[in-house]
């Protein structure tokens, strides 16, 4: 009886641990993550069947979303996903990813062969990482002469290789900019160097803007963070900016940051007073200390942000105590040239035909049809084309005055270069260099041997 | 005992033990073997170049890589410091309070015990902000009182960075030692220190003849604890500094963390991962052989 009792109870324990063990792809299994499916019984009227020859779309699918505007937020999302899923049937299972350890979950998917149908994200994760080491289906197959013509040409490009293989369909773009306390700029006399007007300065206004701030203020009202974690774009802008420094070459073949320009302007950086390399905050840190006025600028920005700055709902283009924030494009002698955000749709090669041709389906419904201007309004950038399918999308933004005065900024759209084989380890090696430079004494030489070293680290990342 | 009897008690045993033994296999020794044998081939997250073996190039390449040397170093100095000073600290509270009444025992082991128990997400967040460059308390109050002229960067500033972590280990590993120590030295035999007191032993001596030797096997269970916990620091390092400034605060730990997650170099963070692990059994063995001679 004994035995038999205790077998019983062995069989329980290890079918119970099966039964946990063994959750299916619906199921969230991270408490930091949220995972919903669409419910919605599809309508087949509009269903449109698959061409002969190709396999049949699957009925269901995943996709995995970086917080891209409101497409990290359930709610807007799911209306979405339910719209399509009336519309074609194919359920929509969406697991919200974020920007801290996104990178880390889709890694660990992809090495347990668990990868989701269709990712969300930019050519640097989807070109240049997952889609150039091959796990990426190549979906050139949608873009046919109309969409290449519609789509911007920066981004477009973006998201194609070499090779010809395209690994992400565009849907929104923004430039990262900077922002001003319009409110201190005023108080402390800086207001005189920036033309408001066209969100513009040049390297001697922001200079003169930073010696009257900290002539009014005398503490530190700008920081260059440095820690890491994501920001980057806003600190190697502004550092390319300032004499008109490259990153990249403009084939994308290696990194040339350690161009004297840049080293010239890390070295008027350092001895600007009341600016501080500050290694112990991130970009993210940098606008929450923006947004609550400690700091009087901040180079993590874009037009999200102006939106609703730190994400606290406390209204557009404002501080946490009120002061006004002025976007501003980078400081140039000349036109200044923005880092790009593209945001779009690559799928995973799982092996499955079927679920490819229904990502497929996902990507054109979203990204090249009617509802593309839904998409796009949720996302809170700029659409990637011109039109879709006949659907204008110029003008969708054409009802609200910041989005609309956010476009003065957009031809300044620079060379998306992070598509730059080695790119995450180029990332590091920038924010390394900017703690080196920091704690170094300020000496050019100090400065040129920092940007020399993590250049040559990142560029030796690059031969791979 | 019959052997029928004792065969099928040893068959129910093991059942009961299998449940264990599956997690123990899949997620402790198939991944230790799995990580052993990545680290010779040159993986990475590639589906178009397959994993390459290069026998023991990793590991050859670990001694030449300067960051690794740095994280190494890193994590010796918090092992050296966070060991003896959590034994030596935790002991000392440990003897103050162990006399205690019941009400106060309890607070007491409840205020060291509570970093412990609280998720490290927020003890780390509190702690960033009482580092804060620009608005912590630390600076508020150094400034207030006249020590310091300008902010310090705790976080931000390399002569600061690995001691700000160090003491924030601190604070989350003492409570489980003082908790250990307060029961090891409630459970010390009262005869022999009564007996020794009647001799005419000191306190001192009472302590270093009578009690000492008897809490021995907690200081050790202590001691192999702590240097694990303190090798194997990262959640910290993540939270807050991501192994910079200029990696002063760099970890083995991240240092894997980064290569194998980061740049998903999965064969050397495997290779680096075996050498901690090699480090930690000896440190281990080591301090077990110490105290067996003791």
């Amino acid at each position: 009886m004994k035995k038999y009792l205790a077998i019983l109870l062995a069989l329980v324990l290890v079918i119970g641990l099966a039964a946990c063990g063994g959750t299916t792809a619906t199921t969230t299994t991270d408490q930091q993550t949220t995972t919903t499916t669409t419910n919605n019984e599809p309508a087949t009227t509009n269903t449109e069947p698959a061409a002969e020859g190709e396999p049949a779309a699957a009925t269901e699918i995943t996709l995995w979303t970086y917080p891209i505007g409101n497409w990290g937020n359930e709610e807007a999302v799911k209306a979405l996903t339910d719209a399509f899923t009336a519309e074609t049937g194919i359920k929509v299972t969406v697991e919200y990813l974020t920007y801290a350890d996104g990178d880390d979950k889709v890694n660990t998917a992809i090495t347990a062969k668990a990868a989701p149908d269709l990712i969300m994200e930019g050519p640097e994760r989807l070109v240049a990482n997952w889609g150039a080491n091959g796990y990426m289906v190549d979906i050139s197959d949608l873009f046919d002469d109309t969409d290449k013509a519609e789509l911007n040409a920066a981004a477009l490009a973006a998201c194609f290789t070499d090779a010809g293989a395209a690994y992400e369909y565009p849907l929104v773009m923004t430039a990262h900019c900077m922002a001003i306390n319009w409110t201190a700029f005023v108080e402390a006399g800086a207001d005189q160097y920036v033309d408001r007007d066209s969100h513009t300065w040049t390297t001697q206004q922001y200079l003169d803007a930073c010696a009257a701030l900290y002539a009014y203020y005398g503490d530190t009202f700008s920081g260059i963070y440095c820690s890491g974690q994501g920001g980057d774009q806003g600190t190697r802008a502004l550092v390319n900016n300032l004499y008109g420094g490259t990153f990249t070459t403009a084939d994308h073949s290696a990194y040339t940051w350690d161009d004297p320009l840049n080293v010239k302007a890390l070295k008027t950086i350092y001895d600007l007073q009341g600016v501080e390399y500050d290694p112990s905050i991130n970009g993210g840190e940098e606008i929450a200390n923006f947004y609550n006025g400690i700091f009087k600028m901040a180079y993590c920005w874009n037009i999200a942000q102006q939106l609703n700055p730190n994400s606290a709902g406390t209204g557009a283009g404002l501080t946490a105590t009120g002061d006004e924030i002025v976007f501003m494009a980078f400081p140039a002698d000349g036109d200044p040239a923005l880092q790009g955000g593209i945001w779009g749709f690559g799928i995973f090669d799982n092996g499955d035909a079927a679920r490819i041709e229904a990502a497929k389906q996902f990507i054109k419904y979203f990204c090249d049809s009617e509802h593309t201007a839904d998409a796009v309004r949720t996302a809170n950038y700029f659409a990637a084309r011109s039109a879709a399918e006949g659907t204008d999308l110029s003008a969708i933004w054409a009802d609200n005055e910041i989005m609309n005065e956010y476009t003065k900024l957009m031809p300044y759209l620079g060379d998306y270069y992070q598509v730059t084989k080695g790119w995450a380890q180029a990332r590091t090696a920038w924010w390394n260099m900017l703690q080196q430079v920091g704690a170094s004494d300020g000496s050019e030489e100090a400065i040129a041997a920092a940007v020399a070293s993590f250049a040559a680290e990142a560029n030796a990342a690059a031969q791979g | 005992m019959s052997k029928a009897l004792r065969r099928r008690e040893n068959i129910s045993g093991y059942l009961f033990l299998l449940p264990s033994l599956i997690f123990f296999l899949g997620f402790v020794v198939f991944p230790m073997i799995l990580c052993v044998y990545t680290s010779f081939f040159d993986a990475k997250l590639s589906a178009n170049v397959p994993d390459a073996f290069v026998g023991f190039q990793n590991y050859v390449t670990l001694w030449k890589d300067p960051v690794f040397l740095k994280a190494l170093v890193n994590t010796f100095i918090i092992v050296l410091v966070s060991v003896p000073v959590v034994c030596v600290f935790s002991l000392w509270v440990a003897s103050a309070i162990y006399k205690m009444k019941e009400g106060a025992l309890s607070f007491f082991r409840i205020v060291f015990y509570l970093p412990v128990v609280t998720g490290s997400v927020a003890v780390t967040v509190v702690w960033k902000w009482m580092y804060n460059n620009y608005y912590g308390i630390f600076n508020y109050l150094l400034k207030g009182m006249g020590f310091i002229e300008k902010n310090i960067n705790w976080l931000g500033d390399p002569k600061y960075a690995l001691a700000c972590i160090i003491i924030i280990l601190l604070t989350t590993s003492v409570g489980q030692p003082i908790v250990l120590y307060v029961s090891a030295l409630s459970n010390v035999d009262q005869s022999l220190v009564e007996a020794a007191e009647v001799d005419g032993a000191t306190n001192l001596q009472v302590f270093w003849r009578i009690k000492w030797p008897q809490i021995m096997p907690t200081t050790l269970y202590i001691l192999v604890i702590t240097t694990i916990n303190s090798f194997q620091c990262f959640a910290l390092i993540q939270l807050l500094t991501s192994g910079g400034p200029n990696y002063a605060t760099e970890t083995v730990m991240y240092y894997i963390y980064y290569t194998a997650f980061k740049l998903n170099n999965f064969g050397y963070g495997n290779a680096m991962g075996v050498i901690l692990a090699i480090f930690i059994a000896i440190l281990s063995a080591i301090q077990f052989r110490l105290a067996r001679e003791k």
